[in-house]
């Protein structure tokens, strides 16, 4: 069974921000809301990285574990996604994220948060798949289609890496075995609780 | 508090973190002799012992997205799955299990010397109102807040998800949007009743001889006695506490960082619980557990008999500030 | 938890699965919709609330019910990678994109702007229709008023001041046939004043290259630096310009465990990821490489075999390096002795090494030398015709090196054959039209063949006094085809410039700041063009490959492709028939495979006759075939066997021989059937006594072992070669030479027979000759320093002055020299005390009005910034994000622009960064209001090129943004 993981080799990432705007693309998100981004640690000196950022679909994640209404839940492939429709937007998903990937629409007159929006790993949410329900709530349901998320998809540099964990951490652990380096696997120890060895 | 620690070591962090920035390439940097950008790359487990956030720089104008990772969050799903279910757990359930034997063992105090017939003002029309929008309004923010904690185990298995849902974003409106009566409230409340409320060498001896909860000694008091300036310094504190770490959360990002808003919702968690926790003992004595007491907040006129068991000091204050002879408290019925 | 992981009832596995039942709906979400009691219905009519989706469906997947989806495969249109673009179109709308695997060039991948493209054709800001400025105020008029108006315009001037009073811009990011149906056009109109981006990108390149071994092109290709071992770039931050290019560079630096050496004044995100980062000044590149230079000779580490053989003149540059002792290069340049000993070495010694430029480098005075230099590093090292090596120039726009090869350019027509007489006779040849007809179109036969005005002095031509310009009169009307007006310098200069016109045109998807910048009341037009996404034709990426890329959608709103506004222009001025003689016309839409064909049936010099539309579109249906390393197709493929992607020009002869292309320039070890070559011996025979031809170097299994002349049909007679070509080439060749048909050499030969025979030889047909270490021709032979003409070193300036004035080059006056003269006398450099260079952005392209106009685009770059070391800043009192004030020594008193500081250690002390895409604010004054309502781009900002100065390069007309000063104030 596969559980699906994202990877961001950051000595190949080099902040083209395509995974921001092919995430954009495929789902029409609107301004505002980034349900990728890419920041840059140690900028302008020696020893700079960007490192691509969404959620990370963790292992045993703390925005379900501390959501108020349980408008969460992980698929078989270790997904996980939610219901805009149980959401109330309470901004707790948010406080318990390690990675800052719940988004909220500013909506009311004091920019209350509407419902949580945050990457589905491109494969919807709990309507019928690749209805227009679905995508007008989560975007595009590109799991369903037997294809992988569009950021990593179109990733300039193979940088970002999505699929079955195993597959990408052999990919990193090659990489890094080939080129004799490796700033890490960010973020796997806090999302996955593991580390890919080299 | 394991994760006010962390925070401190949050902030501790970023300072660190900072410095770590300015020193880590020498300010002449302008033309080193060796740059191997590859080779001096920062790596994450290095930077992850040495800081509680990773964060960057991002070209989008949202700098809350600049923070990378935040392992902090795990502490403050810890607190909110845990330490708050279990303060909540005990600091409520434990006062009403306190009150429940209290009632059984010592029943409704009654006035002992019975019921006078004459009554004495104690609390006016404006703060009557006040104090019951407070009230009011605390009730709705507790079942609330209550429910944002605890709802998810206790009320959504019992009326299903979209009912539950549907209460909840309720919840939340009513929640965000009294508030603001919350605070009004609170501001008169604090007002109102600071003048009455300074603590006194009368509510030693009132603290020293218990209140006279036990046993049937009515130590004497003015207007408040301390149990009641207690009740007040609880609410006030308590209440600004809440005030202040409710808007923070409500307003997210102003003057907050993700830790701060972390922060302000252990908070808002820790007193919420215990200030309804001290509310049910207030709402107890002001009920069933004291004969005569509730009148004063809803007539606002309480026994004369009452009064003086109570609040001898204060009868006798509002005596002499009376006219001879004068009428000491209007008489009804 | 409403779905606990052991619960997981469809154990429905890998994508594998999920593929074969697409419909299988997925992952518990029946689970979940069933313990949250939520009927899907009920579910559909909550989605609507306005509290909760992402969005409304609109054009967005998935499809329309019934609506057949169908893919299409376009070309990128931002840099010149040449990103397959793979569209899905529903009901004549793009719902989606998705990543194009199979081409060898970006393998699915793109960079944000190529992620975004799909916005392009949805044209929230985009010109609805065209419109007309009256009296101050933006008007609607017709297609038809407007061809009137303007072509009516155009003669009245052509009347009054001559042809040479309207430069006609090109652009980039036209198709290779509109590039070269707008130079066909400027020349039928009899004007050589037409111009376009590669001008401001790489002309200096061009010229610098070609002068040295004969094309002026990236020798080898993106793909090709995955086996080099070492990789030095130079004034090139491909991550941010050339992002997908990273995948190749850094793919081949992990396997190869490649040196990564970035020279920079700034810490790129490029230089992020090298092996070793150099920090010089701006302005001082040929100090460095004459730096590395020294410690090559000094250590013996050149590759004399390959000087002795492929090289004129290296002895010469000997005598130039010998006066940069690491002590004068740390002086001028900062860098120390010691690290570029270390990096040349490497540069020398791991090999295959390839050397990468781009606008840090071209953009400057001394540009050509600068090329020039590099150029004489990788000859000097052998690091040149070869696999993994070479000079790997990364051109800019998506078809900048298109354009640039189909002659839209001051000095040449088509193809690099120059303004010579016997250019225009081929070409009238081509055309099919009389010599003499042409001739009548210009003022005169020399202003038929003097180089035109280059774009970035088209306002001076315009402002100056009218004695001043070497032409009949001022410019009196620009008309701009997808050109920004903020990528040239000097922009309050452009100001007065569009001021002075007497008629704008612009013709371009977005009104650009051409619409906004000035005070103009009348007489401008703008006409919408739709963007490539709704045409087809081809385009030339960087590495000479050609693309041909179908229409996604039809033009949107009333918008028209450049082919029919160019054919409707020449129908209105009476050239339509001349000039489309051989060019199928439909609904007045020129077809594209035609113009190609003629492109073909012309583009010998360049191997540009190898590329028929059906050879390019079998390219493209076989995009899996192509090797990604060698770029290569297998003997055995169907349609494209032995190609390689996208014929990478030279492509030699007429496409029925199946030339397979260049990939790697100069390579002697292939067979020139297979993509082999030398040097073009270009220059001559012999200078100064020395032979110019190769000794002893030859291509593999040459009949000829040894250097070698162009070949002419005389030539082919003496080597009793003519007997192998077929009658109808003979005849041809025979018509064209009339009565000295031994003449006819090898790129005017219109049967391509000359060619075919020289590769059955296995010679190369443009001769094998030597490099040139010593081009004679041009300002500096041997590339020599000279100091910026705003240099924040005026103690220098004594040692290293810029070159003369001019009286007219390019038709106006160069007064380069007394600028910077004046510049030292005045101590410019104390009252701007900061380095002011420019750069690119990735989100944003040029002159930015289209990426700014995308909204997935423009969220990610919200203001115009200038970057300044956090001394600089502490020293001024700046925050990070603060507003700050900069001015220029070039600006009017008391104005500056307002941008936000980025306090970042990217840029050394003394040195600030602008990115130059922004527009739309000038000078602290907001122009939102000028754009025509609802085409204003949705983020504006000052442009770096209002601070930019003076400064050309002699050779090329080349501007200097990379090299001024500046000073800042907190606002």
């Amino acid at each position: 069974m596969a559980r699906m993981k994202f990877l961001c080799d950051a000595d190949r990432c080099i902040e083209c921000n395509a995974c921001v705007t092919a995430c954009k693309n495929e789902h029409e998100v609107p301004w505002g809301i980034n349900r990728r981004r890419v920041v840059t640690l140690n900028d302008g000196k020696p020893g700079e990285r960007s490192i691509s950022m969404a959620c990370m679909h963790c292992t045993d994640a703390p925005c379900q574990a501390v959501c108020p209404t349980n408008a969460f839940y992980t698929t078989a492939d270790g997904v996980v996604l939610h219901s805009k429709d149980i959401c109330i937007g309470c901004g707790y998903c948010f406080y318990a994220c390690p990675f800052g990937a719940p988004q909220y629409p500013r909506v009311g007159n004091f920019g209350s948060r509407g419902k949580m929006d945050k990457c589905t790993f491109c494969a919807g949410g709990p309507e019928a798949d690749n209805t227009v329900a679905e995508y007008a709530q989560y975007g595009t349901n590109r799991l369903a289609e037997g294809k992988l998320p569009l950021c990593a998809e179109m990733c300039s540099t193979k940088s970002l890496l999505a699929g079955d964990g195993d597959i990408i951490a052999a990919i990193y652990k090659e990489r890094v075995t080939k080129r004799g380096y490796g700033s890490g696997a960010w973020g796997w120890k806090t999302a996955y609780r593991e580390t890919i060895a080299t | 508090m394991a994760t006010l620690s962390a925070r401190i070591g949050a902030a501790v962090g970023a300072i660190l973190f900072a410095v770590f920035l300015t020193f880590a390439t020498p300010a002449s940097a302008q033309q080193p002799t060796s740059v191997n950008p590859t080779a001096s790359s920062v790596q994450e487990d290095k930077l992850l012992q040495e800081l509680r956030r990773l964060q960057g720089r991002i070209t989008i104008p949202d700098q809350r997205a600049s923070v990378l990772i935040q392992p902090a969050g795990q502490d403050w799903r810890q607190f909110h799955q845990v330490t708050l279910h279990w303060i909540g757990g005990v600091a409520i359930l434990g006062m009403l299990l306190l009150l429940v034997v209290f009632y059984a063992v010592r029943g409704m105090i009654k006035i002992s010397r019975g019921r006078s017939g004459r009554t004495i003002t104690r609390f006016s029309g404006l703060e009557r109102f006040m104090h019951w929008m407070t009230a009011g309004t605390f009730v709705v923010l507790a079942i609330s807040g209550l429910n944002i904690t605890f709802g998810k185990n206790l009320l959504l298995p019992l009326i299903g998800p979209e009912a539950f849902t549907a209460f909840s974003q309720w919840g939340k409106y009513a929640h965000n949007y009294l508030s603001f009566a919350f605070t009004i409230g609170l501001v008169f409340i604090f007002f109102m009743w600071i003048k009455d409320n300074i603590p006194s060498a009368a509510d030693m001896q009132w603290l020293r001889e218990g209140g006279g909860i036990v046993g049937n000694r009515h130590p004497p008091a003015r207007r408040f006695n301390a149990g009641q300036k207690i009740v007040y310094w609880v609410v006030v504190i308590g209440g600004v506490a809440l005030a202040i770490s409710g808007y923070l959360l409500m307003f997210p990002f102003y003057g907050t960082t993700i830790s701060g808003m972390q922060t302000a919702q252990v908070v808002h968690g820790i007193f919420g619980v215990l200030l309804i926790a001290a509310m049910l003992a207030h709402i107890y004595i002001g009920t069933i557990g004291m004969e005569g007491a509730f009148e004063a907040m809803s007539t606002g006129d309480v026994d004369l008999n009452w009064a003086e068991e109570h609040h001898k000091l204060w009868v006798d204050e509002e005596r002499k500030g009376m006219p001879a002879g004068g009428r000491p408290a209007t008489a009804r019925g | 938890m409403l779905i606990k992981r052991t619960e997981r009832e469809a154990r429905r596995g890998m994508l594998a699965a999920s593929l074969a039942s697409q419909s299988g709906g997925g992952f518990d979400r029946r689970t979940f919709l069933r313990r949250s009691g939520l009927a899907a219905g009920a579910l559909a009519a909550i989605g609507t609330l306005p509290l909760g989706g992402v969005r409304k469906a609109e054009a967005g997947p998935p499809a329309p019910p019934g609506a057949r989806v169908t893919t299409t495969k376009a070309v990128c249109t931002h840099c010149s990678v040449g990103c397959t673009v793979v569209a899905e179109v529903a009901n004549g709308v793009w719902i989606g994109q998705e990543p194009g695997w199979d081409s060898p060039l970006n393998r699915g991948s793109h960079c944000a702007k190529g992620a975004a493209v799909r916005e392009l054709v949805h044209g929230d800001r985009r010109l609805r229709y065209p419109i007309k400025m009256v009296n101050g105020q933006w008007t609607r008029v017709s297609w038809d008023q407007a061809i009137n108006e303007i072509g009516d315009k155009l003669v009245a001037i052509r009347q009054k001041s001559g042809p040479d009073a309207v430069h006609w811009l090109g652009s980039a990011k036209f198709s290779n046939e509109g590039a070269y149906l707008n130079r066909k056009f400027a020349a039928f109109w009899g004007t050589n004043n037409v111009d376009h981006q590669a001008r401001i990108c790489h002309s200096t390149t061009v010229t610098g290259v070609a002068n040295t071994w004969g094309y002026g092109a990236q020798t080898n290709s993106y793909n090709d630096i995955r086996n080099a071992k070492t990789i030095i770039f130079m004034g090139s931050n491909a991550a941010e310009a050339h992002p997908v290019s990273l995948q190749h560079v850094l793919s081949g630096k992990e396997l190869n465990r490649a040196n990564m050496i970035v020279f920079d004044p700034r810490m790129t995100r490029t230089a992020a990821h090298a092996t070793e980062y150099v920090r010089f000044r701006s302005g001082t590149d040929i100090p460095v490489v004459w730096g590395m230079l020294w410690h090559i000779f000094q250590n013996k580490w050149e590759d004399e075999q390959f000087i002795k053989q492929r090289v004129f003149g290296m002895d010469d540059v000997r005598k130039e390096v010998a006066k940069w002792t690491p002590d004068e290069v740390e002086r001028v340049s900062g860098v120390p002795g010691e690290q570029l000993k270390r990096v040349a070495e490497m540069f020398a010694k791991q090999k295959p090494s390839t050397f990468i430029w781009c606008m840090g480098a071209t953009q400057h005075t001394v540009s050509t030398a600068n090329v020039r230099a590099f150029c004489n590093l990788i000859l000097a090292t052998g690091n040149v015709g070869g696999v993994g090596l070479g000079a790997n120039i990364f051109r800019g726009h998506c078809n900048v090196q298109g354009a640039t090869d189909l002659g839209l350019d001051i000095v040449t027509l088509p193809l690099y054959y120059g303004l010579v007489e016997g250019a225009w006779r081929h070409w009238c040849r081509v055309w099919e039209v009389d010599y003499n007809w042409m001739q009548a179109r210009f003022v005169s036969k020399p202003m038929m063949e003097a180089p035109g005005i280059p774009s970035t002095r088209w306002f001076d031509a315009a402002t100056l006094p009218k004695d001043q310009v070497a032409q009949q009169d001022n410019l009196k009307a620009m008309v701009v085809f997808g050109h920004g007006g903020n990528t040239i310098t000097r922009m309050p200069k452009a100001a007065e410039g569009i001021e002075k016109l007497e008629l704008l045109v612009v013709a371009d998807p977005h009104p650009t700041t051409w619409a906004a910048l000035s005070e103009r009341k009348n007489d401008t037009y703008l006409l919408p063009i739709c963007t490539q996404f709704e045409c087809s034709g081809s385009r030339t990426a960087s590495n000479r490959s050609l693309q041909w890329y179908e229409r996604v959608v039809a033009p949107i709103f009333e918008s028209k492709t450049d082919y029919e506004v160019f054919y409707l222009l020449a129908k209105k001025l009476g050239l339509a028939e001349q000039m489309f003689k051989n060019i199928k016309v439909e609904n007045n839409v020129p077809v594209a495979e035609d113009l190609l064909r003629e492109i073909n049936r012309g583009g010998f010099s360049t191997g540009y006759c190898g590329q028929s539309p059906e050879r390019l579109k079998a390219h493209m249906r076989n995009q899996d075939k192509f090797d990604l390393v060698s770029l290569r197709a297998p003997k055995d493929a169907p349609e494209v066997g032995g190609d390689y992607y996208g014929l990478p020009w030279p492509c030699w002869g007429t496409p029925a021989i199946r030339h397979p292309g260049t990939h790697q320039l100069y390579n002697t070890n292939l067979h020139v059937k297979d993509g082999g070559g030398t040097f073009r011996a270009r220059f001559g025979l012999e200078y100064q006594g020395k032979t110019l031809l190769a000794e002893g170097s030859y291509s593999k299994d040459s009949e000829l072992k040894d250097g070698y002349p162009e070949f002419t049909y005389g030539v082919l007679k003496k080597l009793g070669w003519d007997k192998d070509l077929a009658d109808a080439e003979r005849a041809t060749i025979e018509r064209i030479g009339g009565p000295n048909p031994d003449a006819v050499g090898w790129a005017i030969d219109l049967s391509g027979g000359i060619q075919r025979v020289c590769l059955e030889h296995g010679v190369i047909h443009y001769g094998n000759g030597k490099a040139r270490a010593n081009a004679w021709n041009l300002p500096d032979p041997i590339p020599t320093h000279r100091e910026p003409i705003y240099t924040p070193r005026p103690d220098l300036v004594a040692k290293y002055p810029t070159y003369p004035d001019v009286k007219a080059q390019f038709r106006v006056p160069n007064i380069g020299f007394s600028v910077q003269k004046a510049a030292v006398d005045k101590g410019v450099a104390k009252e701007f005390p900061l380095i002011l260079t420019s750069g690119r952005l990735v989100e944003y392209e040029g002159g930015g009005e289209e990426t700014r106009s995308n909204k997935w685009l423009a969220e990610l770059q919200q203001d115009a910034f200038i970057e300044i070391n956090p001394a600089d800043a502490a020293a001024r009192n700046i925050q990070d994000g603060a507003w700050v004030l900069v001015s220029g020594p070039e600006m009017a008193n008391g104005k500056v622009c307002r941008v936000k500081a980025l306090v970042t250690e990217r840029v050394g002390k003394g040195v600030s960064w602008m990115p130059f895409h922004f527009a739309g604010w000038f000078q602290n004054v907001d122009q939102r209001g000028k754009y025509p309502p609802g085409t204003d781009p949705i983020v504006l900002g000052e442009s770096v090129n209002t601070i930019t100065t003076y400064g050309f390069d002699p050779a090329t007309g080349m501007q200097e943004p990379k090299a001024t000063l500046c000073q800042i104030r907190a606002a």
